[in-house]
């Protein structure tokens, strides 16, 4: 009987009661994109960050990170890739060699980082380099004599595809030695600093230059099909594989200013998504208040013919949560079409960004899309019932208080 | 005849602003069980007063109030909710009725949050509905029922939890002489009937002549209490 009347009561001011139910939905439609987007731009940029050559979880030798070069080496076998997929989540574990070196022709050199790869267990969805080759096609072989570079590079070194370009490298004995490569594409991300600094050349040859043996490489870049699980992934991995001399690190530990930035966003949005669940709070609290005054001699009667204080209490809460939840199917039926929409289009910014707009190397997406995960969901919802029960606590302790006779003497 | 209520020197003084208004004074009476009797007296005597008092909505100024034997104002709020929830039944000049609920649920409330299973609640409320004339009229809210109609949910409400005492404030104020007619014979019938206490606060003669007991009032006082001589 308590919810049959609280829902009636609920539906005696119609135009009220819709209007308060639609500002909850509004609210929780700004809460819902506000940390849809931003599930979506994080996860887009360590995505984004963790095929850049990384991976979500970098098997390393020791020390390798703080001063990345190819005098660090690990054993990246096939045995070691394959005990590492064996791991749940994993959807690829790829040797890599990565380190520093110069880039020249015969009228100029610069500075940047050479990565060594596989081409034949790279996928173009896991490698952001080839996934932006807007000229020619990825090395054919792991030993091919070629070189992907960003168009930056070719640029600046007046390279073209076809044209030669000489790299210059410190070996495993610490001699410096230098080796020729045919580019065969090149790359734009849109961030200069990559563009302009990377070049990919397959790993057998990057090998065969440092005096590698057949198996070696700087790390193994391990990725995920989900990147929350990074952290738990590389604990595990580390008691697999881990052994004197190998690190095993998430992208937070390889990544410290993606980390942060993404940690100072979070917490932007965490303050955003207060002010917006306040005002929520406030127009179900205004709304109850004013019902419950209103009523004030129903419930006088109400508590005369023996209703006690926390019926009446738990007669408003009722109706606080079911304004609230009237306004939550609101938001499902106004938030679905728009979360299709921002899931398979998103909004485009490309003319509101800055081109190669990126954090810490990472370019960000210009376009606007949604991601939400269920923990997300999960806490707007838990977040928001909570709101509208404790937004309904003041009404329902007035309601729970009123005389029954003073209040009925307004009949 | 057991007494089912007693007063003992109850005064009620009301403060309204920085003036005193001494609603009740010293006033001693004790009602039978059923009785079918009317507090009667002018505006401003202290009849609603006396029926707030008796129903454990208000609390004198001085005084003892029993009900059943117990004093009504030693209890906490819930006790006392507990006690007019179980106990007394009452009846009000604007019928007050749940304007959400139909009448067979106004007519159920008290028996819900009594927590009594919807199998007995539904056989003693549409037992209660038939006994005041509103069979068929259940699904009806009280905006399409007549003030009679309505009065009669309230009394439906008020007996259907079998209590000790009905407390009627005015109870045909607002009704035609027909519906006020229909009204009493159902309460004198029920109080015949079932042997349940009827007290009432009126100035309306049709109830005079029909209550078995009158207590007069005046400014706070009871000036007589009279047994009616066709029931003596």
């Amino acid at each position: 009987m308590l919810i049959k009347m609280a829902w009636r009561n609920l539906w005696r001011r119609k135009r009220r009661t819709l209007i308060s139910s639609l500002t909850v939905a509004i609210g929780l439609w700004v809460a819902i994109s506000m940390l849809g987007i931003s599930d979506y731009s994080f996860v887009n940029m360590v995505n984004t960050s963790a095929s850049m050559g990384f991976g979500h979880v970098t098997v390393e030798p020791t020390g390798y990170m703080n001063n990345p070069g190819f005098n660090k080496r690990i054993k990246a076998g096939r045995d070691v890739t394959v005990r590492i997929l064996a791991e749940p989540g994993v959807t690829a574990a790829v040797p890599k060699i990565i380190g520093p070196g110069m880039i020249g022709t015969a009228s100029k050199t610069v500075g940047g980082v050479i990565m060594g790869v596989d081409p034949a267990r790279e996928r173009p969805k896991d490698n952001v380099f080839f996934r932006a080759i807007v000229e020619g096609r990825v090395f054919s072989q792991p030993g091919a004599n070629e070189v992907v570079i960003g168009r930056r590079m070719a640029e600046r070194l007046n390279l073209k595809i076809g044209k030669k370009l000489v790299y210059t490298v410190t070996d495993i004995n610490g001699d410096i030695v230098s080796d020729m490569a045919r580019v065969c594409a090149i790359f734009k991300t849109g961030d200069d600093s990559v563009d302009g600094g990377t070049i990919l050349l397959p790993i057998n040859k990057l090998r065969a230059t440092l005096h590698f043996g057949p198996e070696d490489a700087t790390l193994v870049s391990v990725l995920l099909a989900d990147q929350r699980e990074a952290e738990a992934t590389s604990k595990n991995l580390r008691v697999k594989i881990g052994a004197p001399g190998v690190d095993v690190r998430w992208w937070s530990e390889t990544q410290p200013e993606i980390a942060g930035a993404i940690t100072m966003d979070r917490a932007f949005h965490q303050l955003y998504q207060s002010v917006v669940w306040l005002l929520v709070a406030t127009g179900i609290l205004d709304t109850m208040l004013m019902s419950v005054l209103e009523r004030k001699r129903e419930m006088g009667l109400m508590m005369a013919v023996g209703g006690s204080p926390t019926s009446l209490f738990l007669l408003v809460l009722t109706e606080s949560l079911l304004t609230a939840l009237t306004g939550l199917v609101i938001a499902i039926l106004i938030n679905s079409p728009w979360y299709f929409f921002m899931t398979h289009h998103g909004i485009d910014l490309t003319s509101m960004v800055p081109e190669g707009y990126g954090v810490s190397g990472v370019v960000v997406d210009p376009v606007i899309k949604m991601t939400l995960f269920k923990e997300s969901v999960v806490r707007i919802l838990v977040t928001f019932l909570s709101l509208a029960i404790i937004a309904g606590l003041y009404p329902a302790y007035k309601a729970s208080r009123v005389p029954p006779v003073e209040s009925m003497k307004a009949i | 005849m057991d007494d089912i209520i007693s007063l003992e020197s109850v005064s009620k003084v009301y403060h309204q602003g920085k003036i005193d208004v001494q609603a009740l004074t010293d006033l001693t009476l004790k009602i039978r069980t059923g009785d079918f009797a009317a507090v009667s007296g002018p505006s401003g005597s202290g009849k609603t007063t006396l029926l707030n008092l008796v129903g454990a909505l208000d609390v004198p100024t001085s005084g003892k109030i029993l009900l059943e034997g117990r004093d009504l104002y030693e209890l906490g709020r819930t006790e006392l909710s507990r006690i007019r929830r179980d106990r007394i039944g009452f009846v009000f000049q604007a019928y007050n009725l749940i304007p959400v609920l139909t009448a067979y649920e106004n007519a159920e409330f008290v028996l819900a949050i009594q927590g009594k299973p919807a199998e007995f609640r539904k056989k003693e409320v549409m037992a209660m509905l038939e006994e005041v004339g509103l069979k068929g009229l259940e699904d009806r809210r009280p905006d399409e029922l007549s003030g009679g109609q309505q009065q009669r949910v309230a009394v439906a409400r008020a007996i259907v939890t079998r209590p000790a005492v009905v407390l009627a404030d005015e109870p045909t104020a607002n009704l035609d002489s027909a519906s006020a007619d229909s009204l009493l014979n159902i309460m004198e019938n029920l109080n015949l009937k079932m042997g349940i206490t009827f007290l009432f606060s009126t100035h309306d003669q049709r109830v005079l002549e029909r209550a078995r007991r009158i207590i007069r009032l005046r400014d706070g006082k009871m000036v007589s209490d009279e047994i009616s001589e066709k029931n003596a």
